[in-house]
């Protein structure tokens, strides 16, 4: 069965463009298109990882991020998506509850790889 | 969000690492939607589209590792200078990306799905973001309507070609780095005797024109760039030192755009070049537009004479503004015309097989006894009589040969009775040269009214053809195509002089004649009133040989109107479709009492296979009251135009 995604971006064309390719690539994306709807989404259903933008309106992702973790339930598996590549980001999304972060403009290859690997050590 | 089109360097690292992420974003969804595209087209086998989309994406890599380069993450700070360069080196592969990804959008068929289409556009859409101009954020001062956008003539594709005219270097230098940072396509040239050599052989979009130059100044570089046809549409913005309003003042007076005083504010300088540059967008729209409308204009005159061709307007007809639905509606009414003409020809064609086999038949029963006029004799000095065509309660006709043209006429001797009355004979003739006026294919042309020997006559042109009075006779009811073809050019005669004033009052099949080619020709405008003085109930059968064709007013000696040649049209329809008269009787007194208090038998009872509408539209010519009838021959024609 092919692994479910969510993807929680407030940017339409990110959206559109990034379920599509990951859909290319076998899985199967649902989506979010804010805070306050990806920790709605996270707590309904069973998602094998999320993918979470960390400026999103309403709450961001960090906030979204520390609700989803508070809530409990299976740890599922959550990368940050940062739009700046500034030092000190990959620490501040682990504290956060993530498990992995990568820099937008999002790199199809190398989020494929991250995407992977924590499914594979998840799976 | 920070707006780097008012930052000109150098960038604080956050600020750097901030465009950075500004920059590259486009050009991931660039990547992203290409490399989508280029699966698909893997998929499908289309070779030209796949190197297409891989230029684009080679493109879009040249553009991250120029973004790269400039833009280290961890350098301090970046200078204005190599924030220039970088947007400067920018510029050609995203031109070749609006390049690829138009000619692509071009070449898409409409049906090849939106979905693709609509990739397409995402990345043309990320291409306009790549350089942060202010080309990028729409300016447009004036929100122009929808229609009118939608033309875009021959706007030059990119950006917008610049010329600045200064006498002094460093400021040309410094005004035209500007520009070309803003996006634009800035040249210089150093005097305006250059100035005008330039802008008279190349193409520019807006002139940037300094007013104190030796030689030329700028008030004659502006004079004469306005008094050129070529270049008076030319947007110019002159830029001065002078900040006097008498400056102002004379450089709008002679055709300036707009104004600057240096040293310019260059967000004030951006803002006029931009509105300067949508407004003579906006003219040429306009100019267009009236162009197009022309040509709207030049087909409806073709139409008229004939010689318009269906679908000769389909690039205009596929606009979606009003005057794509002007030429739509436009070329559907001028496929219809050309419909019904191709109907009418049909027509045309069965109503002349039916004349070529009723003339056969009867090609030896004209011949007439006790002629007045006797064959081979002359009458008047001019016409000698070649035989009778026929006998009326008018008088008689004679086919003559007029030796002063050389040409066959048809002469009309009246009866001397009816020209007797020296009052009523006055009125005949002003009817007549009222008649003459009447010129149209399907009007017997009247040409001469005289007396010789006490005899009145009437020359008029000779057809050789059938009435369709003898045309029934023969071949009895006439097919719905042929009935249609008289009805229609009757109709069209009669529109014709019912224009000009001139009611016919005695249409009757024996005065429609039809040529070999079946063209009808009604004769006898203008000469029925003369016989009107004798119309009464009793002697309407011995002038007019029947009241059968003639409406209740008529008979009641009503005002007779153009609707009274329609009811008479109306009979001769019925006959032509049924064979027979809508009403019968032994006498003209009970004929004329059926006519006044029965309704006709529908000629669809007596010829099933005639089309209902047809029968219903006879029907409502011979109503009893005008105003039920159908109310012109122009309407009439139309109407009976519409039978497929």
């Amino acid at each position: 069965m092919a692994a479910r995604i969510l993807l929680v971006e407030d940017n339409e064309m990110n959206r559109d463009m990034l379920s599509r390719r990951l859909a290319r690539k076998g899985y199967d994306v649902a989506m979010a298109v804010d805070g306050r709807e990806g920790v709605a989404m996270a707590g309904a259903g069973a998602y094998d990882l999320i993918l979470m933008d960390m400026s999103l309106p309403e709450i961001d992702g960090w906030e979204a991020t520390r609700q989803i973790r508070a809530a409990g339930g299976p740890r599922v598996p959550i990368i940050a998506l940062t739009a700046h590549a500034m030092a000190g980001d990959r620490e501040k999304a682990i504290e956060a509850g993530c498990d992995d972060y990568d820099t937008k403009p999002i790199e199809l290859a190398r989020l494929l790889g991250k995407i992977e690997a924590l499914l594979g050590r998840a799976g | 969000m920070t707006d780097f089109t008012t930052i000109t360097g150098p960038l604080t690292p956050e600020l750097a690492a901030e465009l950075r992420h500004e920059l590259r974003t486009p050009v991931n969804h660039i990547v992203g939607y290409a490399e989508m595209l280029l699966e698909d087209a893997q998929a499908a086998g289309a070779g030209e589209r796949r190197r297409a989309l891989e230029e684009t994406l080679g493109a879009a890599r040249e553009v991250l590792t120029l973004i790269n380069r400039t833009l280290v993450p961890t350098q301090a700070t970046v200078g204005s200078e190599a924030l220039d360069a970088l947007y400067a080196s920018l510029r050609e592969p995203q031109r070749k990306i609006v390049r690829i990804i138009e000619g692509l959008l071009a070449a898409a068929d409409a049906p090849a799905g939106d979905a693709e289409l609509d990739d397409l556009r995402k990345i043309l859409h990320a291409a306009e973001k790549l350089v942060p101009t202010p080309a990028n954020v729409p300016v447009a001062p004036v929100v122009p309507v929808e229609s009118a956008r939608s033309v875009t003539p021959t706007a030059t594709p990119g950006p917008a070609r610049l010329l600045i005219v200064d006498d002094d270097a460093e400021n040309r230098e410094v005004l035209r780095r500007r520009l070309e940072r803003e996006g634009y396509r800035a040249e210089c040239a150093e005097d305006g005797r250059r100035a005008l050599a330039r802008v008279a052989a190349e193409s520019f979009d807006l002139v940037l024109l300094d007013v104190l130059m030796p030689e030329l100044d700028g008030y004659e570089v502006l004079a004469r760039l306005k008094d050129a046809p070529a270049t008076r549409d030319i947007p110019v913005i002159v830029i001065s030192a002078l900040d006097d309003m008498a400056a102002v003042v004379r450089c709008i007076e002679r055709g300036a755009e707009d104004f600057l005083t240096k040293p310019f504010d260059p967000v004030l300088l951006r803002a006029r070049i931009s509105a300067s540059l949508e407004k003579k967008r906006l003219h040429d729209v306009e100019l267009e537009y009236i162009r197009q409308v022309g040509r709207v204009i030049e087909a409806a005159t073709a139409v008229e004479q004939g010689g318009y061709r269906s679908g000769s307007l389909a690039d205009l007809a596929a606009r979606p503004d009003e005057l794509g639905r002007l030429a739509r509606v436009f070329d559907g009414m001028a496929a219809e015309v050309e419909a019904r003409e191709e109907r009418l020809k049909a027509r045309l064609r069965e109503l002349k097989a039916d004349i070529g086999i009723a003339r056969t038949s009867t090609e030896l029963t004209a011949a007439l006894d006790g002629d007045a006029l006797e064959t081979g004799g002359m009458f008047g000095e001019r016409y000698e009589i070649v035989g009778t065509i026929g006998r009326g309660g008018m008088g008689t006709v004679y086919r003559a040969r007029d030796r002063e043209l050389d040409e066959e006429v048809a002469i009309k001797t009246l009866r001397p009775e009816l020209v007797s009355d020296g009052a009523l004979l006055e009125r005949f003739k002003s009817e007549i040269r009222l008649a003459r006026r009447i010129s149209h294919p399907n009007v017997v042309r009247t040409h001469d009214f005289g007396e010789w020997r006490g005899v009145y006559y009437l020359t008029m042109e000779y057809v050789e053809g059938i009435t369709v009075r003898e045309l029934i006779e023969r071949r009895g009811r006439l097919q719905a195509p042929s009935a249609l073809a008289i009805g229609t050019q009757l109709a069209d005669s009669l529109a014709v002089a019912h224009a000009q004033g001139v009611i016919h009052r005695d249409i009757k099949p024996q005065n429609l004649l039809l040529d070999d080619a079946g063209v009808l020709k009604v004769m006898d405008f203008g000469v029925a009133r003369l016989a009107e003085r004798t119309s009464t109930l009793t002697e309407a059968g011995l002038v007019l040989g029947t009241p059968a064709y003639m409406p209740p007013e008529q008979l009641l000696s009503e005002a007779v109107d153009a609707r009274s040649d329609l009811y008479a049209a109306g009979v001769v329809l019925y006959e032509c479709v049924t064979g027979r008269l809508p009403f019968e009787a032994a006498t003209p007194v009970a004929l004329i009492a059926r006519l006044l208090s029965q309704d006709p038998t529908p000629p669809a009872d007596l010829t099933p296979d005639l089309p209902p509408a047809l029968s219903a539209l006879i029907l409502r010519l011979l109503a009893k009251r005008p105003e039920d009838r159908i109310q012109t021959a122009a309407e009439l024609a139309d109407l009976l135009r519409r039978f497929g």
